[in-house]
C-alpha cells in the first residue's frame, strides 16, 4: 500500500483539468475565488450572471490557478495585483500589540481566526505594525525578528498581502516603550526628546533635533533607523517580493510627521491650539543661530512668547488672534517658517533613508502625514501650526511637504478618512474635509500617490459613509486605504456587521466594472448602502 | 510541556523505486526515516516538515513485506510554540529486524536529537478492538523499563555506540516474539529533560506487525498493484440519478489505468427516504464504518434498520458494512437507504486492520436533505475536481479511532477543521458557478460563507475581548503572602493565612512606626490580611533590627515596648495575628574579649564567648562549629549550647507571654540546623512560624537552571530538620518566577513532572510564597521582582493545599487549574480554559494575567 505524493496529484488534476474543457473553467474559478479579492459576493442583489461571465473571461491559465491555491495562494496574485489600477486595495491593521515584547504573537488564535475572516471577506491585506521597541529591545543593533516573521508568515499562508509600518515611536495603550537602551540614554539626556515652553518632555519618540547628532552611544537616530531598516530588509527579504507590498517609515509621534503639539491630555472635548515643541537644547540653539543669521538675533532667544496652552482656544492669546495675531507679523513667519522647515526636512531624511535602502526591493514607501483639522476654519489654522505645518490662510504648508513625499517617491498616507465636517464640533472651527481636500490637491500637483485610513479604532458617526465618499467619489485619488484597527471592538458584532457591509459596499462596483454601466453601477451601490443601518450599528 | 506534533509529508521516494520493495525478501531491513525540524530561534513558528519513507520490511521464510503508509499532505505548517532555543535536527528511526531467529524479532527505535529520550510504548493485541494499548508481553519489556499503569512502558534509550552522520544516536532495542499475537507496537518518544513528545501528526507512532507476519502471499500482491490511496481517490464522483442518467465512467479519468472510482449515487426518490449508492475501486475487501447525522454539526447517529446485509454494530457509535465485490472487476459497492430525517451521511472507509480512508481527516460527508440537495444533483465535473481536492489527505489514522485518542493535537485539529470549512466553501463557490440552479446555489453559497466569516470573527472577537486589559492598581502595602493549608498543628497556621510584612526597609526613619501601623491596621484586615509580620523589636546596632544586641530590651527605632504591646493588641482587635521578628543566628556582642574582639554579650544574657561558634575567626568563639552558614557581620551563635537554647526558649516564650506574638517569622536560618528550630517552636507553640532560608539558584553560564530541585530541596531539609513545624519563604518560586516573569519563560514555572517548580511544588502547604521583602524589594532592592509583573506573581502565588494541575507552561504562557475550580493563566500569550461540565467566568484580569472561576451548570 502506498501513498502517492501530493505533487503528482496535483499534476494529475492539472492533467484532468485540461482534459475536461468545462472541468478546468470551473476548477479555476473556485480557485480564483480563493486567491483574489471581491470575487465571493454575499449580497443577494447581485446579479450572478454578469459576475460569472467575468469569471469566465479571467479564467486564462487554468493550472497555474489550481497550483497557486495549493502552494501559497500568493504568488499568483501578487502579479495580477500590481497590474490592478482600477479600484481601491483594501487592507485592515493588524492589532499593535499583535507581537508582545517577547516577540511572541499575542492573541495567535484570535489573529489567525482573523485573518481567515478578512480573506474570506475579500479584504486584500493587511498592516503590520512593527516596532523599534520591541525588533530592537535589548541593545542596539540586537534585533529579534521572529514574532514579527512569525505572523509574516501567517499572513503569507492566507495568501493576504502586508503592508508594513515601521515605528520609531512608543506608544502609550498599548503600552509599547522605545527600545530599553534608548529609554537608558535618555534619562541622562533629556534634549533627545521633545520640549514644551514649560520643560514638559514628550518622551514617546526622539525629538527631530538630533536626528544627526550622535546622541545614541555615537551613532546619530538616523544611523540607528537606517541600520533598523537594513535588518528587516535583509530579515525579510523573502516576503518582499509576494507579500510585503508596501513599508511605511515612522516619522514622528504616533507615527506621523509633526511635532507632538497636542500629546498634553485633552480637558475638554475641543481640542485647543496645541503648544510649539520648539524648547529642547538643540532646537532653541538652532534657532538662536538662525535668528543671528538672518540679523535679527532677538527673535532667537526663545519660542512665541504670546503662544497660548495646550486647551486654550487660537484667541486666548496673541499670536493665533484672528486679526492681527503675531502669526501674520515678520516674526510669525520667521519662526514659524524655521519651525515647520525642520519638520519637513526631517521628513526628508527619513523618506530619502527609507528610499535609498528598500530602492532595491519592489515594496513601494510612505509616510503618514497628520489630519490637524480643528482650527482649519480660522485664519491661522493654530493647531496646524503648532504641529508644524505652516498653513494658513495665507500659505499653502503642504506643497512643500507634498514636493518633499514626491522627490522620495513616496507615497503619503492620511487618516482621518472617515470624518465629515457635519460631525466635527461647532465650536474647534474643524474641517477635515476641506483640509483632505487641501493635502489631497497638493499631493496631486507633485504626483503623490495617496493612502487612507480612517481616525480611529472606535467609530466615528457615520464613518463609513464618509471612507466610502472619500475612496470612490469622483474626486477619488486614493487606490489603497488601511481600516485601522483588529482588536476586539473591530470584531464586535455590532461593528464587524457594519463593515462586512462596508467592504460589500466597496466590491461591488469593482466586480460590474467591466460589465455595467456607469449608471447602474451607481443604482447598484445606493441600493445596498443603507443608511438607516448604519446608524443602528453605531448607536449600538 | 508542549506536545509536538509532526506530519510527516510523503515524498515521492517510494514511488521512484518500488524494485525495493518487490526484492525484499532478502532484504534484512529498511528504516523508517522521520525528519523532525523544529526551527525555534525563540519563535513560536515552525515548520514541520518531516518525510517518512515507507516503512518496514522484514523477510521470514514463507512471506514477506509490506509496507506500511503515511499519508502526504501538502507542506505541512503549523504554529507550534517550542521552548528549545537552538535549531534541532534530528531523526527517528525505526527499524524491525529479525534477531536470533526467525522468531524472535528485534524493533530498534532510534533518535539522532541530543537530549534524555525516553519510549513511551505500548502494544496492540491481535484481535484488539480500538486503538488502547496494552502492556507488552513481560518478555518483550527490556530491562530498565518502568510499566505506566496498565498500557504502557517507558523505557530510556541509550546512547548507542554507533553515530549517525556523526552525532550522538540513542536507541532502545525491543525484542519479540512473532507468536505472541501482537498486532503493533505504538509509541511516542519523549524528551525527559524538555518534557517535549515527539508524537507522529498528534498520534502514536505506529508499527504495525501482523501484515507482515500474518498475512498471506495475495494480500501483499495485491497491495503491490495499489497506487496509493491518492490515485485511488484522486477521481470521486458524486453522482445523482435524478439529473442524469447513471453513469461511472469519466472518460477523462480513464487515462491512468490506476486510477480507480469511486462512485457515491444519491438517489431522492418520491418515498421519503434516500438511496445512497456506494462505489469504489478499491480492490480487496472494504468495510464501510457509516452513520447518519441529522443537522450540520455532523454529529454520528445510527439510523433505525434495515441496514444492509452483514452490518455490525461497531461501540453504538457506528455501522460497519462490508461492500459487495463488484461482479468480474475491480471494486465494491453498497446501497443504503436513509431516512429524509436525516441531513446527512458519514462514512469512512475502511481497506484493512490499520488502514482507514477518510476525507482530509474528517469524515466523507454527503449532505441529502433537500436544503442542500445540490451536492448530489450536481453532477458536474467540477464537483469532481473538488472533492479530489478535498481528497489529497486522506489520512490512514481514522477519524473514528481518534475519537478514542484523548491526546488529540490541538493544533492539527484545528487545522484539519479549518482546511475543512475552506473546501465546504470551495464546495459550495463550485456550485455557485455551476450553471443550473445557480440562483438558489449562489444564494446558498453567500450564506454560508457569510456564516464562516461571522463564525470566524465571532471566535476572534471572544479572544479579543478576553484579553482586553483592565488592570487596577492594587493597594497593597507591602508584600502579601499566600500561606499553604495545613491540619492546624503548631508553627503553620491553618494554610489560609496571607502575610503581610508590616513595614520595610525604611520604616525605622519615622521612629514611631509602631503607631503608624497601629493606625492602619483595620485597613490591613480590611484587605484580607490574616497574618501580620512586625519589624524586630529588640535593641539593635543597625536601626532595621536586624543586628540585636540586648534581646530583652524592646524598645527599638519602630517605638518602645509599650507601643509595641498596644500594637499587637490591636491587631489582634481587628482579627490579624502578629508575627514577630526573631534573629537567632547572631547577636551583637557588648564587650570585647582580651583580644579585643567583639564576642562577650551583656545584658540579661550576659553569655560569654562560648555562646559564639568557633569557625568564624572573626569572632573567635569558642562554642562548637556552627550548624549552618556563617553570618559574618555579627558573632553567630552556637545553639549546640544547651545555656543558649535553654535562654533563648525562655527569651521566645517571654516575648509570646509579655507582648503577644501568636508565632515567628524566623531571619537567616540558613546559618543553623533545623532541629533547634524545632526545639524552639515546641518550647513556645506559636501559631504560625515562616523561616527564611535564602541562598542561590542554580546556574550554568548565568542561565538559570530549569531544575531548581536542589534549592529546594535544602528548604525542604530545613523543613523536615524543623519536622514540618515552620514553614519557609519559597524562595525558589520567586526565584523561578523572575526569570519566568522577566525573560518571558513560562515554561519554568512546571517541572519535570508538571508540577510547580518551587518548594510550593513538593511541600505547599509549608511553602510560603512572597513577591518582595524588605531584603529583596523595599530601598535595599538585592533582588526586586521584575517591574510590572507584581500583579502576575501575585496571580501565581496559588493557594497551594489544592491540586494544582499545570495546563500550558509555554514560552509566554503559563495556565493552571486550581482545585478544578479556578483558572489561571500569566504571560501574554493565550489560553482558554477547556470546555467541559464548568463554566467558566472571568474573575480578574490584568496586564498579562487572568483568573476564571468555574460555576458548575
Amino acid at each position: 500500500m502506498e501513498v502517492s505524493v501530493i505533487g503528482s496529484s496535483q499534476a494529475k488534476l492539472g492533467r484532468t483539468d485540461f482534459a475536461c474543457g468545462d472541468v478546468g473553467l470551473c476548477n479555476n474559478l473556485s480557485a480564483k475565488i480563493f486567491c483574489r479579492k471581491s470575487k465571493i459576493c454575499f449580497d443577494q442583489r447581485i446579479r450572478w450572471p454578469e459576475a460569472s461571465v467575468r469569471f469566465t473571461i479571467k479564467a486564462a491559465a487554468p493550472t497555474e490557478a489550481v497550483v497557486s491555491e495549493k502552494v501559497s495562494g500568493g504568488k499568483t496574485t501578487s502579479s495580477r495585483r500590481s497590474k490592478r489600477i482600477d479600484g481601491v486595495r483594501l487592507y485592515v491593521g493588524l492589532p499593535m500589540d499583535a507581537v508582545s515584547d517577547c516577540n511572541t504573537i499575542n492573541h495567535a488564535r484570535a489573529i489567525a481566526s482573523g485573518l481567515k475572516a478578512l480573506k474570506l471577506l475579500g479584504v486584500d491585506g493587511v498592516e503590520l505594525p512593527v516596532w523599534w521597541g520591541i525588533a530592537e529591545k535589548q541593545s542596539m543593533g540586537k534585533y529579534e525578528w521572529s514574532g514579527y516573521l512569525a505572523l509574516a508568515e501567517m499572513v503569507q499562508k492566507l495568501g493576504l498581502k502586508l503592508h508594513v509600518s515601521l515605528c520609531f515611536h512608543a506608544s502609550k495603550d498599548p503600552k509599547i516603550q522605545l527600545p530599553q537602551w534608548v529609554s537608558r540614554i535618555a534619562e541622562s539626556q533629556p534634549s533627545l526628546f521633545f520640549t514644551d515652553q514649560s520643560g514638559q518632555l514628550y518622551k514617546e519618540c526622539l525629538s527631530l533635533a538630533v536626528d544627526d547628532l550622535p546622541v545614541l552611544d555615537g551613532k546619530t537616530p538616523i544611523q540607528v533607523y537606517k541600520e533598523f531598516c537594513e535588518s528587516f530588509k535583509s530579515s525579510f527579504l523573502s516576503f518582499m517580493d509576494s507579500t510585503i507590498t508596501g513599508i511605511s517609515v515612522g516619522l514622528g509621534p504616533d507615527g506621523e510627521l509633526r511635532y507632538p503639539s497636542h500629546h498634553h491630555p485633552a480637558k475638554s472635548n475641543v481640542p485647543g491650539v496645541g503648544e510649539f515643541q520648539c524648547y529642547d537644547k538643540n532646537l532653541l540653539s538652532h534657532l538662536k543661530r538662525h535668528a543671528q543669521a538672518i540679523g535679527n538675533p532677538l527673535w532667537g532667544l526663545s519660542g512665541p512668547h504670546d503662544a497660548p496652552n495646550y486647551d486654550q482656544f487660537p484667541n486666548s492669546n496673541n499670536f493665533f488672534k484672528e486679526h492681527g495675531g503675531s502669526w501674520e507679523t515678520a516674526y510669525g513667519d520667521f519662526f514659524l517658517s524655521w519651525y515647520s522647515s525642520h519638520l519637513i526636512s526631517h521628513g526628508d531624511r527619513l523618506l530619502s533613508l527609507a528610499s535609498s535602502t528598500f530602492s532595491d526591493t519592489p515594496v513601494t514607501l510612505a509616510g503618514k502625514v497628520p489630519l490637524m483639522h480643528s482650527w482649519y476654519r480660522t485664519r491661522s489654522h493654530a493647531s496646524e501650526l503648532t504641529s508644524g505645518f505652516y498653513n494658513t490662510v495665507n500659505r499653502d504648508g503642504y506643497e512643500g511637504v507634498a514636493e518633499m513625499f514626491g522627490r522620495n517617491s513616496c507615497k503619503m498616507i492620511l487618516p482621518g478618512m472617515d470624518l465629515s465636517d457635519e460631525h466635527q464640533s461647532q465650536e474647534a472651527l474643524s474641517s477635515p474635509e476641506s483640509l483632505l481636500a487641501q493635502i489631497t490637491t497638493a499631493c496631486r500637483k507633485h504626483g503623490v500617490e495617496i493612502c487612507g485610513q480612517n481616525s480611529s479604532v472606535a467609530g466615528v458617526p457615520r464613518g463609513f459613509e464618509q471612507i466610502k465618499k472619500n475612496l470612490l467619489g469622483e474626486n477619488a485619488v486614493i487606490d489603497m486605504f488601511t481600516y485601522q484597527r483588529m482588536g476586539a471592538y473591530f470584531f464586535s458584532p455590532e461593528h464587524f456587521s457594519s463593515f462586512t457591509e462596508f467592504v460589500r459596499n466597496l466590491n461591488q462596483p469593482e466586480l460590474h466594472g467591466d460589465d455595467v454601466p456607469k449608471d447602474e453601477e451607481e443604482a447598484a451601490e445606493s441600493l445596498c448602502s443603507d443608511p438607516g443601518k448604519d446608524l443602528h450599528m453605531q448607536a449600538a | 510541556m508542549s506536545t509536538v506534533a509532526l506530519k510527516p509529508s510523503l515524498l515521492h521516494c517510494r514511488r521512484e523505486n518500488p524494485k525495493f520493495r518487490l526484492n525484499s525478501k532478502k532484504a534484512k531491513s529498511s528504516s523508517l526515516n522521520y525528519t523532525l525540524k523544529p526551527f525555534s530561534n525563540c519563535r513560536s513558528f515552525c515548520n514541520f516538515k518531516s518525510s517518512a519513507s515507507l516503512p518496514i520490511r522484514a523477510s521470514s521464510s514463507d512471506t514477506a513485506v509490506v509496507e506500511t503508509f503515511e499519508s502526504a499532505d501538502v507542506l505541512f505548517k503549523e504554529t507550534f510554540p517550542l521552548k528549545r532555543i537552538e535549531k534541532v535536527e534530528g531523526k527517528i528511526s525505526i527499524r524491525l529486524a529479525d534477531g536470533k531467529d526467525q522468531e524472535n524479532w528485534k524493533l530498534t527505535v532510534g533518535c539522532n536529537l541530543p537530549g534524555k529520550w525516553v519510549l513511551h510504548w505500548g502494544v496492540n493485541y491481535v484481535d484488539d478492538i480500538g486503538s488502547e494499548w496494552d502492556q507488552p508481553p513481560l518478555e518483550m519489556i527490556p530491562p530498565g523499563s518502568i510499566p505506566i499503569k496498565d498500557y504502557a512502558i517507558e523505557t530510556a534509550l541509550k546512547k548507542s555506540s554507533a553515530t549517525m552522520e556523526g552525532d550522538t544516536f540513542h536507541k532502545v532495542e525491543i525484542d519479540f516474539n512473532i507468536n505472541s499475537a501482537i498486532a503493533a507496537i505504538n509509541f511516542v518518544l519523549k524528551d525527559e529533560e524538555t518534557g517535549s513528545w515527539y508524537q507522529h501528526k498528534g498520534r502514536d507512532f505506529k508499527v504495525p506487525l501482523t501484515d507482515y507476519l500474518h498475512g498471506d502471499g495475495n494480500i501483499v500482491g495485491a497491495k503491490k498493484i495499489w497506487p496509493g490511496p491518492l490515485g485511488q481517490l484522486s477521481n470521486m464522483l458524486l453522482n445523482s440519478e435524478g439529473a442524469h442518467p447513471k453513469g461511472k465512467d469519466r472518460s477523462s479519468d480513464s487515462r491512468d489505468p490506476n486510477q480507480q472510482n469511486r462512485l457515491i449515487e444519491g438517489n431522492c426518490p418520491e418515498t421519503a427516504k434516500n438511496l445512497v449508492r456506494i462505489e469504489t475501486d478499491l480492490p480487496g475487501d472494504v468495510v464501510l464504518h457509516w452513520g447518519v447525522c441529522k443537522d450540520d454539526n455532523k454529529k454520528w447517529e445510527i439510523p433505525a434498520a434495515p441496514y444492509p446485509a452483514e452490518t455490525m454494530l461497531f461501540k453504538k457509535k457506528a455501522l460497519r458494512t462490508p461492500l459487495q465485490h463488484k461482479e468480474g472487476g475491480n471494486g465494491s459497492w453498497g446501497s443504503f437507504t436513509v431516512d429524509k430525517e436525516f441531513a446527512g451521511f458519514l462514512f469512512v472507509l475502511k481497506v484493512n486492520e490499520s488502514m482507514w480512508l477518510n476525507s482530509m481527516g474528517k469524515d466523507f460527508y454527503i449532505p441529502l436533505s433537500s436544503s442542500t440537495g445540490f451536492h448530489t444533483e450536481s453532477r458536474h465535473s467540477q464537483s469532481e475536481g473538488q472533492i479530489k481536492r478535498e481528497f489529497s489527505e486522506a489520512e490512514p489514522g481514522s477519524a473514528l479511532k481518534s475519537e478514542e485518542n484523548a491526546e488529540e493535537n490541538q493544533a492539527v485539529s484545528q487545522t484539519a477543521y479549518t482546511d475543512g470549512i475552506i473546501s465546504e466553501i470551495r464546495n459550495l463557490v463550485s456550485g455557485i458557478s455551476s450553471e443550473k440552479s445557480q440562483k438558489t446555489k449562489s444564494k446558498e453559497a453567500q450564506e454560508s460563507i457569510l456564516q464562516e466569516i461571522e463564525k470566524l470573527a465571532a471566535e476572534a472577537y471572544s479572544i479579543f475581548r478576553s484579553s482586553v486589559p483592565t488592570f487596577s492598581e492594587n493597594a497593597v502595602l507591602e508584600p502579601e503572602t499566600l500561606k499553604p493549608p495545613a491540619k492546624i498543628t503548631s508553627g503553620t497556621g491553618s494554610g489560609f493565612e496571607i502575610l503581610c510584612q508590616g513595614f520595610n526597609w525604611e520604616s525605622h526613619k519615622s521612629g514611631r512606626w509602631y503607631m503608624e501601623l497601629h493606625e492602619k491596621a483595620s485597613e490591613l484586615s480590611s484587605l484580607g490580611f490574616t497574618v501580620v509580620w512586625l519589624p524586630p523589636p529588640t535593641e539593635s546596632v543597625s536601626p532595621e533590627g536586624y543586628m540585636p544586641k540586648d534581646l530583652y530590651n524592646l524598645n527599638s527605632r519602630y517605638g518602645s515596648i509599650d507601643e509595641l504591646k498596644v500594637l499587637v493588641k490591636r491587631f489582634h482587635e481587628v482579627g490579624i495575628r502578629v508575627l514577630g521578628d526573631t534573629v537567632l543566628n547572631h547577636r551583637c556582642a557588648h564587650y570585647k574579649n582580651q583580644n579585643g574582639v567583639w564576642n562577650i554579650f551583656g545584658g540579661r544574657l550576659n553569655w560569654d564567648d562560648r555562646a559564639v561558634v568557633a569557625d568564624d575567626p572573626h569572632f573567635q568563639g569558642r562554642g562548637n562549629k556552627s550548624s549552618g552558614d556563617n553570618f559574618h557581620a555579627a558573632p553567630n551563635i552556637d545553639h549546640s549550647q544547651e545555656f543558649v537554647r535553654r535562654d533563648l526558649k525562655e527569651w521566645l516564650c517571654w516575648l509570646r507571654k509579655e507582648i503577644g506574638y501568636d508565632g515567628w517569622r524566623l531571619d537567616f536560618v540558613r546559618g543553623f540546623w533545623g532541629g533547634y528550630v524545632k526545639d524552639y517552636l515546641d518550647a513556645t507553640e506559636p501559631y504560625f512560624a515562616v523561616g527564611e532560608y535564602w541562598d542561590s539558584l542554580s546556574y550554568t553560564y548565568g542561565e538559570m537552571d530549569h531544575n531548581q530541585d536542589a534549592h529546594r530541596q535544602r528548604i525542604i531539609d530545613w523543613i523536615n530538620a524543623t519536622n514540618g513545624t515552620a514553614g519557609a519563604f519559597d524562595v525558589t518560586t520567586k526565584g523561578i518566577l523572575h526569570a519566568a516573569l522577566e525573560r518571558c519563560e513560562y515554561w519554568r514555572l512546571s517541572d519535570q513532572k508538571g508540577k510547580p517548580p518551587g518548594v510550593l511544588g513538593w511541600w505547599p502547604s509549608r511553602a510560603v510564597t512572597f513577591i518582595e521583602n524588605h531584603d529583596t524589594g523595599s530601598t535595599q532592592g538585592h533582588w526586586r521582582f521584575p517591574g510590572g509583573k507584581e500583579m502576575q506573581g501575585n496571580q501565581y502565588k496559588i493557594h497551594c493545599r489544592s491540586t494544582v494541575q499545570i495546563t500550558k507552561a509555554e514560552r509566554d504562557v503559563y495556565a493552571a487549574m486550581i482545585d478544578e475550580k479556578v483558572v489561571m493563566k500569566i504571560g501574554p500569550g493565550y489560553y482558554e480554559p477547556p470546555s467541559g461540565p464548568q463554566r467558566w467566568s472571568l474573575a480578574v484580569e490584568g496586564k498579562d494575567y487572568k483568573n476564571n472561576r468555574t460555576s458548575y451548570i
